[in-house]
């Protein structure tokens, strides 16, 4: 049993934190699918739907400074409870229950990855 | 022994059932094969998708539960003179909808909608949801929830506004079952396993979710 835990741990983590190709191509088309919608295929905030009438500007995710202010949590929170978990606007959806828990982490990895930043510790 | 028997006398009765309603569906489901619909659209449920892979494989919307889903007056005028539901390409966020759906003519147009309109599915009770104003499903789909982030509706003095990746809802009233409307809120999963639209299941009280189809279910295309 000892043994076998030895030879389980290292390959979960190496396929998880070692970036799977598959995984990240995965994470991409959650983005696009979901995301993209509002904060645009590139992540600038500047999706379809962001016409003169949305009244609020949907976060560009490839802006370290906006994107440094939060942390993986405060991320987390936000997307599965929706701006007003966070007293940001509705227009921010709740998509706690679309989404699993495994792609909402991906998506977090993926925001970083486009804002090219760390975010607040803690 | 016994349950040999009500199938039988079930199936004659589907029979009965079938052929008493016209040969209208079977006309219709004819020219839904001749004319190529089936190229972009699948009629048979439950519905197949399981990623986003296979939902953006389809090239059209699918419509194994059109007969729930429709009001059959707006289905016949729509095959005979389509026009755009969706403001981008079916599955785009970058490509307008090219205003170019194949259109039926008047025969073939009445009997694709018999056809259509004969895929019923019982996840749609009938009678929930009647159209009418309502504050509370205003409220909701203004300001609470994102919906007029996705969605276009139309406003004050008949302005069209709301986001533009999710289908049009102007006239929505006019288009949808209205029960239809409360059964894919509540449901979604049943008609739509993979959509970019976010569940509210569980996130709205059913009373709520019944306040927002009702608010959307009165959208008309025209002050009247
Ligand atoms: C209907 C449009 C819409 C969609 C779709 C959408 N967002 Fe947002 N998002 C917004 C808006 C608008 C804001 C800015 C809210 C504000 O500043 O008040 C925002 C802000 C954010 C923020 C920053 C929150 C903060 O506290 O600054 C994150 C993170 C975020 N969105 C992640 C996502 C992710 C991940 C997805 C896809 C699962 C997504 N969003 C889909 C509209 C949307
Ligand atoms: C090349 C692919 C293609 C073919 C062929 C095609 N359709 Fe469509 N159909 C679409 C697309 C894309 C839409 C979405 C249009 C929009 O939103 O404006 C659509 C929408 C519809 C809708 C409304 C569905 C909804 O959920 O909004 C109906 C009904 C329909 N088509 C019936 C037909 C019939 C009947 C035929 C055959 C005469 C047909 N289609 C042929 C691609 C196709
Ligand atoms: C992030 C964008 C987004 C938000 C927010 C959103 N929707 Fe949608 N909605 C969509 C998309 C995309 C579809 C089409 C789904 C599909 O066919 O795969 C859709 C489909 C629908 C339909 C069916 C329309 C049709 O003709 O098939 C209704 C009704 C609807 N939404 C109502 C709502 C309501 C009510 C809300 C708010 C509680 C809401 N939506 C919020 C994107 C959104």
């Amino acid at each position: 049993m000892k043994r076998f835990l030895v030879l389980f741990v290292p390959f979960v983590l190496a396929s998880s934190i070692g970036g799977a190709p598959a995984w990240s191509a995965e994470t991409e088309t959650v983005f696009k699918f979901y995301c993209a919608q509002c904060h645009g295929l590139g992540g600038k905030g500047d999706g379809p739907n962001v016409t003169k009438d949305f009244p609020v500007t949907p976060r560009d995710f490839t802006s370290a400074k906006e994107m440094d202010k939060l942390s993986d949590a405060d991320m987390k929170n936000v997307i599965l409870d929706g701006g007003p978990a966070v007293s940001k606007s509705p227009l921010m959806p709740p998509w706690g229950k679309t989404l699993t828990s495994e792609q909402v982490d991906g998506l977090i990895k993926h925001l970083r990855k486009l804002c090219k930043c760390k975010g607040k510790q803690g | 022994m016994k349950s040999i028997l009500k199938a039988a006398l079930s199936t004659a009765f589907l029979i009965a059932a079938a052929s008493s309603s016209s040969a209208e569906p079977a006309a219709g489901k004819a020219v839904f094969e001749a004319k190529g619909c089936a190229q972009c659209h699948y009629t048979d449920g439950p519905a197949r998708e399981k990623t986003i892979d296979d939902q953006l494989a389809k090239k059209g919307p699918e419509l194994w539960y059109a007969g729930s889903k429709f009001q059959k007056g707006w289905l016949a005028g729509w095959l005979a003179d389509p026009k755009p539901i969706r403001p981008l390409k079916f599955n785009s966020l970058d490509e307008e909808n090219a205003d170019d759906h194949p259109k039926l003519a008047g025969d073939d147009a009445a009997n694709v909608t018999d056809f259509l309109m004969s895929l019923t599915v019982d996840a749609v009770e009938a009678g929930v949801i009647k159209p009418k104003r309502n504050v509370k499903g205003k409220q909701i789909f203004i300001k609470k929830m994102p919906c007029s982030g996705c969605h276009q509706a139309s406003g004050r003095k008949g302005k069209i506004s709301g986001g533009r990746s999710g289908p049009s809802l102007v006239g929505a009233g006019e288009r949808l079952n209205p029960d239809w409307i409360y059964a894919y809120l509540k449901n979604p999963t049943v008609f739509k396993p993979v959509k970019a639209m976010p569940t509210f299941a569980g996130i709205l009280k059913d009373k709520d979710i019944k306040n927002v189809a009702t608010y959307v279910s009165n959208f008309k295309a025209k002050k009247k």
